[in-house]
Formats: C-alpha cells, sequence, structure tokens
C-alpha cells in the first residue's frame, strides 16, 4: 500500500462531502436546506462564466467558482486534482481498466471544439454548458439513475420481507430505519433519461481505457477551461521533463506527461511525481516561464465560437403542444431567463418534494434538454415548500420566503369538462376543491340542478377555477380520481405575474379577531 | 329443531326485535361525553374518564393504534389538522392503562414528512417510549370484503386492522363536499388505494367501511375548529375556538353530537345519516346521553 498523497486525501475528502451533501439535498424536516450539494456548482468555474455569458449580468452566486478560476490562474489545475468528484472517481477506478492507444480524434483539438461551442452559445443565450460539465454528469447519474435504483431495490426487499415474515419484521425497523432516513431517496421516482444520463457518466469512466483521466485532459470543458488559465500559473514543476534513465514520474502522472515536456494546461497539479521521484529531485516551485506554443489555431477558436452561434440558434425549434404543458419551477418568471441559468444539474429535481420535477425530454425542444419540468400527474408543488429555489446553485429557480413563493404562479388549471366527473357524469367529487392549498380556495364549486342521463334532476356539484388566485401548483391535476388523464390540468402561461399580495375575494375585515390571542 | 318450528321462532323473534326490544335497545342509547375547558389536555383526559376512563378500553399488552387526522401541510392552530397536545393526552392515557405499544399515524394528502412535522404531532410525541409515529407502508395494506352497497372491498392498513384497541381521533372541520369532516370520514386515513373515487357516492362509502371497520372510542377534537374552506383552511380568520373535546363508543354519535357544537342539525350530514340508518349508531340527540364536563 503506497503512502496517499495529499491530493488523494483532499480528493477522498471532497468525494466524501459530494456524497453526503448530495444525500443532505432532501427534505429533513426543515424548511431551510442548510447544506446542500450546489456548493459544488457555485464553486464551478465553467457554471460561473457561462452562467455569466448567458445571463449577460453578475449574478453574485457563481462568485466561488470566479474566485476558482481565479485561483486557477495561480495554481494550475488544481480543481481537477484535488478537488473534482468525478475525477476522483475516475482515479478510482482507473486501475481496474485495462489501457490501450486512444484514437488520433481524441488527442487532437477536440477539447476546443467541445469547449468552445459551448462558451459560443452561453454568449448567444444558450446555456447547455451542465450537460457536459463532469460535475452534472456524475451528479445527474446519481440522481436520476443510481440512488433511486438503490432506494427501489432495497426498499423493494424490505417490502418483500414484510411478505415472509409479516408483522414479525418490526423487530429489525429499526436498522431499516435508519438506513431509509439517511440513505435512500424518500420516493424512488423514475426518471426519463435515467438511463441516458448513466450511460453519458460510464462512457467518461469507460475514457479510462484510453489512458489515465481521459476525460479530464482530451474532452472536459471545465478542465479545458481551467488548463486555459493554467497556462498563466506561476506554479510549475521543475525539471519539466522526465530524466530519460528513470521515468518513474512519468508513469505515475495521471495526466500522462506523453509529450516528454510538462504540459501545464494539462497538469493536475496532483504532485504524484513528487512523491514517486527516487532522487527529490522534482519538485514544484514558483517561477516565470512562459508558454511558447499557440493555445489553438485561429480557426480552431472561431470556428469553435461560430458552431456555438449555430448551436444557439438551430435548436430552438419547440413542439407548441408540447409548450403548453411545459411548467417550470415556481418562481422562473420567463423561459429565456430561466434557460440562461439552469445548469441542468438535476439538483432542483433531486429535492422537489413531492418528486414533481422531471428532465425535459423534448417538452422544450432539444436547447431545454434536461432542464427541470413540472408534472403535476406524477407530483405536484407543495404549497410551503421552498426548496427548489433554495438548491439551484445559479439562481434560475429563485430562493425566495414561502410568502412570495406561494404566491408565484407556475400555470393555470382548466377544467376538461369531457373528464371531469361533475359535468361528464353527473356526480360529486371536488377532490381537487379540497386540495386545493389556496385559503380563499382557487378552485370552487357550485351546486347545480342537472338533468341527468336518463332525464332525472340531479344535484351535483359543480367546480370551477378562479384564476385570479390559482397559482398552479397543479396539486388538482395530481389528485383527480380520474386515471390516466385528470379532469383538470394546468395549463403554461406566458404572463407569470404573481398573484396579489392580498388577494381578490379576501374579505379581510379589518381588525378581524386573532381567535388565539 | 324442526323446519316449522325454526320459521316460527324466527318470525316471532323477528317481531318481536322490530317492535319491542329495538326500542328497549334504544331507550338506553348511547353516551357522549362533552368536555369544555382551555386546558386541551385536561379536558380530553375528563371527557375519556366521563366514560369510564382509559382503563376501559386499554387493557394491559394491548397494541393501541390513535389515529388523528393530520392529512395537511398545515400548522395547528389553522385547524386542519388533530391538535397535538390532545393526541399526546391519549397517547399518555393509553400508556397509563398499560398498552405495550401505542401506533399513530395517518393517509396524509400533502407530502407525509411535513404534514407529520407541520401538525406538531410529530414533535408532541417525540421521544416518548412505547410509541410509533411512522410513516405508512404500502405492503402493509390489506383487501377487506366490505360487501357495501358503493364498496364491495377495499384495501385497510394492517396495522389499524391487527390493532387490539383502534381509538379515532378526528377534529371536528368544515368539508367541502361531506359539510363537516369528523369521525367516521377520518377512518379515510386507514383506506388505501384511489380514496378519491369514493367520493361519487361519499356518504354510502364511508358508511361501507365503517360498518366493517369498527372503532372502540373516537374522541373529536372540538378545541377550535375550521368553519370554513375545509378540510384544509389556511386561513385563520376561518377558525373559531371552541374548547372542547366530545368522547364516545358510538362513532356516530360522536359525530352527531359534534355535528351540534358546529351548530348544525346531525340529519343535514349524509354520513351520519346514512349510518345511523344502517344501525351503526345512533344520531338522534334525544336517545343520546350527554354528560358535560
Amino acid at each position: 500500500m503506497k503512502k496517499p498523497t495529499p491530493a488523494r486525501i483532499s480528493q477522498l475528502i471532497f468525494l466524501a462531502l459530494f456524497l453526503v451533501l448530495f444525500l443532505m439535498t432532501e427534505y429533513r424536516g426543515s424548511d431551510r436546506i442548510v447544506a446542500a450539494v450546489n456548493g459544488f456548482f457555485r464553486a464551478n468555474p465553467l457554471t460561473a462564466v457561462t452562467t455569466l455569458l448567458a445571463a449577460k449580468g453578475y449574478v453574485p452566486l457563481v462568485l466561488p467558482g470566479l474566485l476558482v478560476l481565479l485561483f486557477s490562474l495561480f495554481l494550475g489545475r488544481f480543481f481537477c486534482g484535488w478537488l473534482c468528484p468525478l475525477g476522483t472517481v475516475l482515479d478510482l477506478v482507473t486501475g481496474r481498466i485495462g489501457k490501450t492507444v486512444p484514437p488520433s480524434w481524441l488527442t487532437g483539438r477536440v477539447k476546443f471544439w467541445l469547449l468552445l461551442p459551448l462558451l459560443g452559445a452561453a454568449l448567444f443565450n444558450l446555456n447547455i454548458a451542465g450537460l457536459f460539465d463532469p460535475i452534472a454528469i456524475l451528479l445527474r447519474g446519481l440522481t436520476f439513475c443510481l440512488h433511486p435504483l438503490v432506494g427501489d431495490t432495497v426498499r423493494g426487499g424490505w417490502r418483500g420481507l414484510y411478505g415472509i415474515m409479516g408483522e414479525g419484521r418490526d423487530l429489525l425497523a429499526p436498522g431499516f430505519r435508519l438506513v431509509n432516513d439517511y440513505l435512500l431517496p424518500f420516493r424512488e421516482a423514475l426518471y426519463p433519461l435515467a438511463f441516458a444520463s448513466l450511460l453519458l457518466l460510464v462512457l467518461v469512466i469507460c475514457l479510462e481505457r484510453f489512458g489515465e483521466r481521459t476525460w479530464c485532459r482530451r474532452l472536459c470543458p471545465l478542465g479545458t477551461l481551467l488548463g486555459m488559465a493554467a497556462r498563466f500559473s506561476p506554479l510549475v514543476r521543475t525539471p519539466d521533463a522526465p530524466c530519460s534513465s528513470c521515468r518513474r514520474c512519468a508513469a505515475a502522472c495521471p495526466s500522462g506527461f506523453d509529450r516528454e515536456l510538462m504540459q501545464k494546461e494539462e497538469c493536475l497539479a496532483c504532485m504524484a511525481c513528487v512523491a514517486t521521484c527516487p532522487t527529490g529531485k522534482v519538485g514544484f516551485s514558483f517561477g516565470l516561464r512562459s508558454e511558447e506554443k499557440p493555445l489553438m489555431e485561429r480557426r480552431v477558436l472561431l470556428g469553435g465560437l461560430l458552431s456555438g452561434f449555430f448551436l444557439a440558434r438551430l435548436f430552438r425549434f419547440r413542439d407548441p403542444a408540447a409548450r403548453a404543458h411545459l411548467l417550470r419551477p415556481p418562481g422562473v418568471r420567463t423561459e429565456e431567463e430561466f434557460l440562461h441559468r439552469c445548469v441542468r444539474c438535476g439538483e432542483c429535481m433531486k429535492v422537489c418534494l413531492r418528486s414533481a420535477l422531471y428532465p425535459a425530454l423534448a417538452q422544450a425542444g432539444v436547447e431545454g434538454l434536461y432542464t427541470p419540468v413540472l408534472i403535476p400527474r406524477l407530483g405536484y408543488c407543495e404549497y410551503n415548500c421552498t426548496l427548489c429555489g433554495q438548491v439551484c446553485p445559479t439562481a434560475a429557480i429563485p430562493d425566495l420566503p414561502p410568502d412570495l413563493k406561494k404566491r408565484e404562479v407556475i400555470g393555470k388549471a382548466v377544467f376538461d369538462k369531457n373528464h371531469c366527473l361533475p359535468y361528464a357524469k353527473r356526480v360529486d367529487c371536488i377532490v381537487c376543491e379540497e386540495h386545493c392549498p389556496i385559503p380563499q380556495k382557487a378552485i370552487r364549486s357550485e351546486t347545480v340542478v342537472m338533468s341527468g342521463f336518463r332525464g332525472e334532476k340531479l344535484s351535483v356539484k359543480a367546480p370551477y377555477v378562479v384564476d385570479e388566485l390559482c397559482n398552479g401548483c397543479g396539486i388538482c391535476e395530481n389528485v383527480c380520481p380520474l386515471e390516466g388523464k385528470a379532469g383538470i390540468e394546468v395549463f403554461a402561461l406566458r404572463d407569470r405575474a404573481p398573484l396579489p399580495a392580498a388577494l381578490p375575494g379576501d374579505t379581510a375585515v379589518p381588525g378581524a379577531e386573532d381567535p388565539y390571542r | 329443531m324442526h323446519r316449522r318450528s325454526f320459521l316460527k321462532l324466527a318470525g316471532l323473534s323477528s317481531l318481536f326485535w322490530s317492535t319491542m326490544l329495538r326500542d328497549l335497545c334504544a331507550a338506553q342509547g348511547p353516551t357522549v361525553a362533552v368536555a369544555e375547558g382551555t386546558d386541551h389536555g385536561r379536558i380530553t383526559r375528563s371527557a375519556i374518564n366521563a366514560l369510564g376512563g382509559m382503563k376501559r378500553f386499554v387493557k394491559p399488552g394491548n397494541t393501541v393504534v390513535v389515529k388523528p387526522n393530520m392529512g395537511w401541510d398545515r400548522t395547528p392552530e389553522l385547524a386542519a389538522n388533530t391538535s397535538p397536545l390532545v393526541v399526546r393526552t391519549i397517547v399518555e392515557e393509553c400508556l397509563q392503562a398499560g398498552a405495550r405499544k401505542v401506533k399513530v399515524f395517518d393517509r396524509t394528502c400533502n407530502d407525509q414528512r411535513r404534514c407529520y412535522q407541520s401538525s406538531g404531532i410529530e414533535a408532541a410525541l417525540k421521544g416518548m417510549k412505547n410509541v410509533e409515529v411512522k410513516h405508512l407502508e404500502e405492503e402493509r395494506y390489506r383487501n377487506v370484503a366490505l360487501r357495501g352497497k358503493a364498496l364491495s372491498e377495499w384495501e385497510l392498513y394492517g396495522e389499524a386492522l391487527s390493532a387490539d384497541v383502534f381509538i379515532n381521533v378526528p377534529v371536528l372541520k368544515h368539508h367541502g363536499l361531506s359539510k363537516l369532516t369528523i369521525g367516521m370520514k377520518n377512518i379515510m386515513g386507514i383506506m388505501g388505494g384511489n380514496r378519491g373515487s369514493i367520493h361519487k357516492q361519499l356518504a354510502v362509502a364511508l358508511a361501507d367501511v365503517n360498518a366493517v371497520f369498527k372503532t372502540h372510542l373516537t374522541v373529536v377534537d372540538a378545541t377550535r375548529i375550521l368553519t370554513a374552506h375545509g378540510p384544509q383552511g389556511g386561513d385563520i380568520r376561518d377558525v373559531k375556538v371552541l374548547n372542547k373535546v366530545v368522547a364516545s363508543t358510538d362513532i356516530v354519535a360522536a359525530d352527531a353530537i359534534a355535528t351540534t357544537l358546529f351548530g348544525l342539525r346531525p340529519e343535514e350530514i349524509a354520513v351520519t345519516v346514512e349510518a345511523h340508518r344502517r344501525g351503526l349508531g345512533e344520531m338522534r340527540p334525544d336517545r343520546i346521553k350527554v354528560i358535560r364536563v
């Protein structure tokens, strides 16, 4: 067993932190989440840069990301070697993957062809960097696939145990509760794109076949961005080439060292070379050494940015019918602003109390891939809950106090009288009214006399929506007892002005008595 | 016995039942205790004591289910859920009577974690020994044959079915469809499946369930009531403080007396009427013995 390097220790600590924060990104009895996994995105320079480019203004939340970028100007790619949880995962599994020579397309300028279009697209208002962001890839793989899978398996086994042991299972309950409360997702939602999320993560891991940290060196847009900053870093390895007689450092270097000369933009600052050098000759020191060769050819720079322009402009097609059901999380006022900022990291979907948010597959067109969409039939927006805004790393979903969040309009509910029971079948129902959380009720009912299908007179409670009060939370559509399609549905709106503070119909008597006084 | 004599006996005894015995039985009538006071723990205790104390219902070693209404993500003062103090007092009484285990649960309408939290009930029972406040587990539902008028069978919660004593602790409040929700409606909290679908004949369906599933003791929380926008409420101006607790072994009678506290007549509540018609309990105030404490 080799003595672990400081970088490895730091990596493991941050990976553990990442996993702990991941598990903390869930409702645990408190209205506020103290710490969530969004910290990793706030400190993510790629998120910071693309968000600022797309939003065309300063977003205070991404300040830590800018600071990391600034530090990278001095310390090189320390983020990749010391912090990045995906990099740590790669380092942990790479020993088990056989190596072969990378194909030529991987060794060229392909990483710039990935990063530059993402930056270009952000400049032209389409922020899709999150799709290839390493931390987002890891988080989505966990959120949409692995965590629900674990939850489903463990809880399935627990249920199965009930079939065998019956109530005798209660003896084991304390142990299960511990696992259930702290390690499993509250409910194992099935997510669209679950497989795609896993596939991307697995692909990144499979790239290890072409050498250690192939993803980080040759593709990762975050790594490439940090590599560009690292070129200016005064922190350099000396000597800058391995000694011809030994080459142990070159073998130990996770980043290759295959070009016989230290590549500052690929050095992860992990200092594995320092630890392996038998003579103690290798060290890192601050000094000036200018990088002579150009970063990339001009055609790569221009071509990359130009493809970003095309990317931003050509994938905007949206199906209008799908758009009618494109419900965004509460507090999102305009689609454009939302897309400028959304990282597609999946945190809001992870934290959503009712598992109401799902990654968009086609609802929002190609440009909206993986952005969160509320699907009321699967889950509704809980009236008193503000968690999605709390964990959003870029405030694409604003963090609002409960009183304001309740007034934010997601959409408006509309009855479908061909399905809704009182209208279609002339029977009482009113489940939607019962569940409507607005104190003055956005769904109300009136008793009407209808003639039944045999001509008899029937007195039925007919529900209707009060538009001025409806915030589109979707609980009505969620609880509608009809199977499949609900008798009431929430439709998206362009104008999502919040409900007024003093709700119409709220006959507030001045000095109304508080019965508890 | 010969067929003829059996038929005679059967015929005569049914005649006897319908003419005399029924009135005789009914004349005894159920007892309902109504306790009033600002100390909600104390009045809960005195209402139960007026019926003979918790020892009458809970024997040492029993497993007891206390079923409050905590279906909504609302704080206690909004009167959408049963008062945590009332629930805690009942749980304490059960333990004192020698209960081996007291289980408290509800099938919530909003997110279960938030409901258990906001209702204040989880916090009120925290740290009590032999008390379980657990979320429902879907595998525990059992299909129960109801053979009712609306429902032939339905899934009911296993722990409620297997309990030695079932104590129903509803809150008295307004309801958009059934006018009021009290004891019999609170039994919906142990029903599985698509509960919303029974709303098309709510009264009949609830009577079906209550005819098969027996509540041993009903304690209605009327310490504060939701007078409008029920069952969820959310506006403090819809809340009225009554400072009362109603208790009875007869769920229909408890509902009926609670209804009068709300200012309505029992015959206005369809579930009560349906249940009374089926002989599940008494709803006529003049046939109910009310003890005021």
